[in-house]
């Protein structure tokens, strides 16, 4: 009896081990980290439009239909990458998509959206990183998915590519349901 | 060989403090107000940096820590108290950008285990003495 107690230790050990090797092995990112805005209403905001001179109020400007909200900038290669799939969202799926313009300068980004095409209904800028804080933003590109009510239903974090467009078509598909 | 050993553990001791002393906060972040500046560091230093995730956002140097000390000086600047600042970040990037983890339900095994380890550790030592005393008796 009393040796069974000693060995228990021993065993917790493995299991803890066992738990820590599971964790190692399975296919997960510890850079990714959940959102705490899933199933939350959009932060309220207001922000400068980047190519006319008015400004968008939030949630009030947000219409009753599924809208991607897509954090880009300039200086981020990966949503250089990003962009086309964006246009193909806005283009082939008639989707709405508000860009924030994440701490960057402003004439570069017109200059950007001119060469690459404008895929926004509406683009934001955010000097200061104000709307990125109240959005949780952490790293960009990021891509969140707000449904008819204007909730939070989806985030990624790092850019839409040819590897993960049609899951997140899914995703598109599963919120406007 | 004891000498040399006690440098070497030494060394690694000086170059813990000096790590400890290293901060990346910028002058012209400093509030004027010395009182809130204090404020604003020791919240800081209980705020996870989201890029790199084991330093507090008063050691990290990445942009999004810099823009977070702002934030965090302008609330203090705005009246607003401690709790309402961690409760602000806690709402938008969750509980994980404390690097002191609120008691929760979901937390409840954090806080626990680790009392729970200290009694088995005792219990386990209790038990090794009491058998190894029977074995002296035997002799």
């Amino acid at each position: 009896m009393k040796k069974k107690i000693l060995i228990s230790p021993i065993i917790l050990f493995f299991l803890i081990l066992l738990v820590f090797f599971y964790l190692l092995i399975i296919d997960r990112n510890p850079s990714e980290l959940p959102s705490v805005l899933i199933n939350k209403k959009v932060p309220t905001f207001e922000a400068k439009l980047l190519l006319e001179n008015k400004t968008f109020k939030s949630p009030g400007e947000f219409e009753n239909e599924t809208t991607i909200v897509n954090f880009f900038a300039t200086w981020c290669k990966p949503c250089r990458d990003e962009h086309p799939y964006l246009k193909k969202l806005s283009d082939e799926r008639g989707l709405k998509i508000i860009g924030i313009n994440y701490k960057d300068d402003s004439k570069r980004a017109i200059k950007w959206l001119k060469k690459l095409g404008n895929p926004y209904s509406y683009v934001l800028i955010d000097p200061n990183a104000r709307l990125g804080i109240d959005w949780g933003v952490y790293g960009l590109p990021e891509t969140f998915i707000v449904n008819s009510s204007h909730v939070i239903k989806y985030r990624l974090v790092g850019p839409i590519t040819k590897k993960n467009y049609g899951a997140f078509v899914l995703k598109v598909k599963e919120v406007e349901r | 060989m004891q000498k040399i050993l006690l440098a070497i553990l030494v060394y690694l001791m000086s170059s813990q403090i000096v790590a400890i002393n290293c901060y990346s906060v910028e002058p012209d972040e400093f509030l004027q107000n010395p009182e809130k500046e204090l404020r604003a560091r020791n919240i800081s230093k209980n705020i996870r940096c989201l890029v790199c995730q084991n330093q507090s956002i008063d050691e990290s140097s990445a942009p999004l820590a810099k823009d977070l000390r702002i934030l965090i000086r302008k609330k203090i600047e705005h009246g607003n108290s401690d709790d309402e600042i961690y409760n602000f970040l806690a709402e938008r990037y969750g509980d994980f950008i404390l690097l002191n983890p609120p008691f929760k339900i979901s937390t409840f095994f954090l806080w626990i285990l680790p009392f729970v380890f200290i009694v088995i550790g005792i219990f386990v030592i209790f038990l090794h003495n009491n058998k190894s005393k029977k074995l002296d008796y035997n002799k």
